[in-house]
């Protein structure tokens, strides 16, 4: 296996506080999309920030393409190739729809190459180009989300990580960012995902991760998670999910 | 008609100068969510280099204006540095800002008191006195001038935020600081940078102040109610609505002052200060009270 990220049990938390995660780790291969699941609170929003770089890694590494990530600033994180789009509020409100894939890409020094690149993800997304022009704010639930993740392909990352992109919005629409990860996922971005809905997660991804009380509890193969009776009894709630 | 006019004029042209008063300190509180109380004291000592420099070297203040604005953003890096980086990570950063910046307005109210007394100052080069009439308006020249350099600056860096790559920078660092680092944006750097702009527009502000208002140290205890309802009326930290909010406020005070009285005017500011966190805390142009 050549993984592209590896996260070895890692010891976390914010500021000065406790322990959030503690023996967290996960497997990330190239090309595939990875799906963290675990009841509230558990601690998946929390190993993604550490990830990129936004709480200090007290214990255990962080290794991305062979290079050791513990310590460095979001932004560096970023430039390695590692994009994060947070739970909710990812946007800027008062930002256009334009104005907004231009901050994403505000680490290219290439002006015109950031604004032909724009125009291609606005070609790509109708809905955004109909509305580059409007603020960010005052879209959709699910037109924010797409904003969201449509920004982090502006850089053309590695690895997108993305906090619940599914939250708060209409079954139909989830579907639809769903099918904007598999396609990101086609062309060859690495998806890491977190989802509250572990069955549709799973369903949608080729490698489970089980966290719970900041640590690890099981990683392997989608279909293998879906399929374990233990795991259906504490995390899929039975049978049938909600 | 002509006295409506009149009055009309007189309230736009110091409207610009407030407004200038009033950015640095929208600008600081929407990046970096400190209500600097201490602004209205840095514009008094703004003023005071430019009083120096024209009393001991005949430097028109106008001239004088970039020269303060760099001295008092040099001064502002300084107090970020030595004052607010350590609070960033602070529990209580509300709370500490809000108690520090007023500590610092009082250090500088004393320490400009003790250098420069109480004595109240104004600069005086030939136009502070003269004035253009067209037919039955007398428009003063020195807050003519004034506000046009006043409105001029803040042109100047509206343009700046919404057309540079800093100024991409720092907007996004207001409206979400967190996606902002996410996408690369040093966000601490651009606190530095906000801040430093900041104090540098209230060195600015302090040049024009100097030959349109009397000062000393003391002055800025008046100022920041002032400044307060121009920037809470325009909705924290929007530029746009502290211009706005400056004009308007000021034309009505102008009013105020002509139709009831002088003493009433600078009332206007202070009841329109009530009213508004009573009615519409976000202000005009604001977000929902609720802050992130
Ligand atoms: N900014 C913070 N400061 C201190 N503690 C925090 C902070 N954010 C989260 N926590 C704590 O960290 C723990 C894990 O939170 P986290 O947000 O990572 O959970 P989660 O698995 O993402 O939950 P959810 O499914 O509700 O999003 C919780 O106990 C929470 O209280
Ligand atoms: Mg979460």
């Amino acid at each position: 296996m050549s993984e592209l990220l590896q996260v070895t049990n890692i010891t976390a938390g914010y500021g000065d506080g406790p322990a959030i995660l503690d023996g967290a780790h996960l497997t990330v291969e190239p090309g595939k999309v990875h799906c963290i699941i675990g009841p509230n609170g558990a601690g998946k929003s929390t190993l993604m920030k550490a990830i990129c770089g936004m709480l200090t890694i007290r214990k255990g590494d962080v290794i991305f393409k062979g290079k050791r990530l513990n310590g460095m600033r979001p932004d560096q994180i970023l430039r390695e190739g590692i994009c994060f789009v947070p739970q909710e509020r990812a946007l800027f409100p008062k930002m256009t729809v334009r104005e907004n894939l231009r901050m994403g890409g505000f680490i290219l020094n290439d002006q015109k190459e950031l604004e032909r690149r724009i125009d291609g993800i606005l070609e790509r997304f109708p809905i955004l180009r109909e509305r580059a022009d409007q603020h960010a704010g005052t879209m959709s639930g699910g037109q924010q989300q797409t904003l969201a993740m449509a920004r982090t392909l502006i850089i053309k990352p590695a690895i997108v990580m993305l906090d619940e992109p599914s939250l708060g919005l209409a079954p139909k629409v989830i579907q639809e960012m769903f099918d904007i990860m598999k396609m990101m996922s086609a062309e060859g971005v690495t998806v890491l995902l977190v989802e509250q809905n572990a069955l549709m997660g799973l369903k949608n991804s080729d490698w489970g991760v089980v966290l719970d009380l900041g640590r690890t509890l099981f990683e392997g193969p989608a279909e293998m998670i879906l399929s374990d009776p233990r795991i259906q009894e504490l995390y899929l709630g039975g049978k049938k999910a909600a | 008609m002509a006295e409506i006019l009149q009055i009309l004029i007189l309230g736009l042209a110091l409207g610009g100068v407030i407004a200038l008063m009033g950015s640095g300190l929208s600008l600081v509180f929407g990046v970096m969510r400190i209500v600097n109380l201490a602004h209205p004291s840095l514009i008094i000592a703004g003023a005071y280099i430019t009083y120096w420099a024209f009393k001991l070297l005949g430097v028109d203040p106008i001239v004088m204006l970039p020269v303060a604005s760099v001295i008092m953003a040099a001064i502002g890096v300084l107090l970020y540095r030595l004052m607010l980086e350590r609070q960033t990570k602070s529990a209580k950063y509300s709370e500490m800002t809000v108690l520090l910046t007023f500590a610092l307005a009082m250090v500088v109210e004393g320490a400009l008191g003790g250098l420069f007394t109480n004595t109240q100052r104004i600069v005086s080069p030939d136009y502070a006195t003269d004035a253009f009439f067209i037919g039955d308006l007398f428009i003063p020249k020195g807050q003519l001038y004034a506000g046009i350099v006043s409105l001029t600056i803040i042109v100047g860096l509206t343009l700046f935020l919404k057309y540079s790559r800093l100024g991409y920078a720092i907007r996004a660092t207001t409206q979400n600081r967190e996606a902002a680092e996410l996408l690369g944006v040093n966000v601490n750097f651009i606190s530095v940078l906000a801040f430093a702009i900041g104090i540098g527009l209230a060195g600015a502000a302090g040049s024009l102040v100097s030959f349109v208002f009397s000062f000393f140290p003391a002055k800025h205890g008046e100022w920041i109610a002032m400044l307060m309802s121009v920037v809470v009326l325009g909705g924290m930290g929007s530029i746009l609505g502290t211009v706005v909010a400056a004009l308007f406020l000021s034309v009505i005070a102008a009013f105020v002052g002509a139709w009831i009285g002088a003493t009433w005017s600078t009332l206007t500011f202070f009841v329109a200060l009530f009213l508004i966190l009573l009615v519409r805390p976000q202000g005009l142009f604001g977000e929902k009270p609720e802050m992130a």
